[in-house]
């Protein structure tokens, strides 16, 4: 493994070669015919933050904005911990400073609408902001009227959904803890595809977990699905089994769980067959994408936006990519890619390899997506479940060989349990890092 | 030898995060759980940029092929091909090695020293020169994953190669078990 003087020569003119960007970034003042592309991000979650800071970090010679309605993002992985007081709600916080210092120039202001004509953003303080590439990462917004009888302004008071983490997720947590032994807790799931796909289950989980450490045994968590099944569904029945049996009742969309209507005076959540009357009425209402992508034209018949698979640049408006909750992103519902913060991540990676690649008129890199999800479902018992995706003839490809959920069963107890225990610290580990990925 | 440093040199130069393109690419997925260049901020989380070659090489190999028991980066691996994931240890073995270094109390990092005994021969006395290429630096690792990995070689009802490793992992006294890794996680080199 030694170098000789040709050997190198090929290695600095390959380097060159395959990374032009860096290269052009690098502070010896080489121009870069990057420099002067302007790039807009919108929505600065995991997606479009993630997105933000790889455009800046892989070409700092890009002019980069970040637009957010809000100062401080609020997590909603981890957000069900906060709800039932595992976790604290500030550990889901972060700002905007490590963008701003990475040379971000950050917008805090509302989106309103998108040209792709002209291309530019028009902003609510009446400004607009032209992009020669658009990021777009609005995540999600609610279809209220998906439900009769439930309403935003319901969700803002009294009947929080917190299917956004924020002041909801607190409210609550307020009113788990306001609970009482041997009262009910219903939570109603919307048809998918939805965020967080195990998200309803996990936070079935833990609020049967407050009532296991807080003497309310008699207490119940009935879960009213929309659908016939759901992510991890093996391992949240086992831990169900394990730690809160007789606790936690699923009812699935086929047996009558399809809630359409919701009355707040009386706390009942119905379907076509049956009534859900709860202590606490936990609503997720449907969901499609963030409404600015709605209303630039970019989303399909069912509310989603749909992208070119190995690229994330919208299918309907060019030099738009679209990253993050709000996109169709392979085959669904059982391929397709899952509505993740992990996901958002890997997307928002691969939008911006292909639009520096664009930028510099080259082929975009082979797309590479992964996405990691895990749930806790009570203390040291967390479980996950990976997926890979990979471009194959031009198609993004589910490796079904690799992925999957966590073992359910496992020839030995003691196997079984450590593999609980470590992933359920994995769970905060990847946090921590994801959060940084972001933000820092 | 000199050229060794300036190809190194030349890697640097660029944006930090250096080398070839595709593996490049493959690693920043790596990030988002083991942070920017290797580097991980969550404790349970090892920082693998700098780690020895054939160290990364070994253990993502056994993982891909179930040789080593994991809880989760089986599944990953076994979605790369060996190729990708020798470059991907070459890559990171490329990068420096950044030990975050946790303070623990005078009573913990003796108590540590003592039980550490036994890891020197291979680790050194801090983990900061491991004896050869397959052995992974200590030194400024996270104690939270250290102390994981330890349960996982204590544990006899899963797989983990590397009979010494084990048979050491299950001499130490369970309540020495994580002054060891506060022991190493303390050691800046």
């Amino acid at each position: 493994m030694s170098f000789n003087r040709r050997d190198f020569i090929k290695t600095v003119a390959s380097t060159s070669v395959i990374v032009p960007l860096a290269a052009c970034a690098a502070p010896s003042g080489g121009k870069s015919g990057s420099g002067k592309a302007r790039l807009v991000v919108v929505g600065g979650g995991f997606g479009g933050a993630t997105a933000a800071k790889y455009l800046k970090m892989m070409d700092a010679g890009l002019d980069v904005t970040l637009v957010e309605r809000n100062k401080q993002f609020v997590s909603c992985p981890l957000s069900n911990e906060v709800i039932s007081g595992h976790g604290k709600y500030e550990g889901l916080l972060a700002g905007y400073d490590g963008l701003m210092k990475r040379g971000v120039n950050v917008v805090f202001d509302d989106a309103t609408a998108v040209d792709p004509a002209s291309k530019s953003v028009k902003l609510k303080s009446g400004t607009s902001l032209k992009y020669d590439f658009l990021v777009l990462s609005p995540g999600i917004d609610f279809n209220y009227a998906g439900i009769e009888g439930y309403s935003e302004a319901l969700a803002n008071t009294t009947h929080p959904h917190a299917y956004k983490a924020g002041p909801q997720t607190l409210a609550l947590k307020k009113q788990l803890e306001g609970m009482k032994d041997g009262q009910t807790f219903v939570i109603t799931v919307p048809p998918g595809p939805f965020r967080c796909p195990p998200g309803p289950y996990e936070r079935a989980s833990q609020v049967a977990n407050y009532f296991k450490h807080h003497g309310m045994n008699k207490s119940k968590v009935i879960i009213a699905d929309a659908n016939d099944s759901f992510s991890k569904k093996g391992l949240f029945e086992q831990a169900w089994k394990r730690h809160y049996p007789g606790m936690i009742e699923w009812v699935a969309g086929a047996a009558g769980g399809k809630v359409v209507k919701f009355d707040a005076k009386t706390n009942t959540a119905s379907s076509d067959f049956n009534d859900y009357k709860g202590d606490v009425v936990n609503i997720i209402p449907p969901h499609h994408a963030g409404m600015i992508a709605k209303s630039t034209g970019l989303t399909n018949d069912k509310g989603w936006c749909s992208v070119d698979m190995l690229t994330m640049e919208s299918t309907v408006h060019k030099d738009i990519y679209v990253v993050g909750d709000s996109t169709v992103h392979g085959e669904l519902p059982v391929y397709g890619a899952p509505k993740s913060a992990h996901m958002a991540n890997t997307q928002a990676k691969v939008a911006v390899g292909a639009i520096i690649a664009k930028i510099n008129g080259v082929p975009a890199p082979e797309p590479f997506f992964v996405n990691t999800c895990y749930s806790i479902a009570e203390t040291d018992w967390g479980f996950s479940v990976v997926h890979i995706y990979r471009a194959k003839e031009g198609k993004l490809v589910y490796d079904t060989k690799a992925g999957g959920i966590s073992p359910v069963n496992m020839a030995d107890e003691s196997a079984l349990k450590m593999q609980r225990k470590l992933e359920s610290e994995y769970c905060i580990g990847w946090f921590k890092n994801i959060m940084a990925d972001a933000f820092a | 030898m000199k050229l060794h440093i300036a190809v190194a040199l030349a890697g640097m130069a660029f944006t930090g995060i250096a080398l070839a393109g595709p593996t490049e690419d493959l690693a920043r997925t790596c990030n988002a759980c083991h942070g920017v260049n290797g580097v991980s901020v969550g404790p349970s989380m090892p920082s693998i940029g700098g780690l020895p070659e054939a160290h990364l090489k070994n253990v993502m190999l056994q993982w891909k092929t179930d040789e080593r028991y994991s809880a989760t980066m089986g599944r990953h691996f076994k979605g790369y091909t060996e190729a990708e994931l020798s470059a991907l240890a070459t890559y990171y073995s490329k990068l420096p090695y950044v030990p975050t270094v946790q303070k623990a109390d005078d009573k913990i990092m003796a108590k540590g020293k003592e039980a550490t005994d036994r890891c020197e021969t291979c680790h050194g006395a801090t983990g900061g020169e491991p004896d050869d290429a397959e052995t992974p630096k200590l030194n400024g690792q996270w104690a939270q994953y250290l102390e994981l990995e330890l349960m996982k070689y204590r544990n006899d009802a899963v797989k983990m190669p590397h009979k010494k490793m084990r048979n050491n992992a299950k001499k130490l006294a369970d309540e020495d078990v994580a002054a060891v890794a506060e022991f190493y996680a303390a050691q800046p080199k």
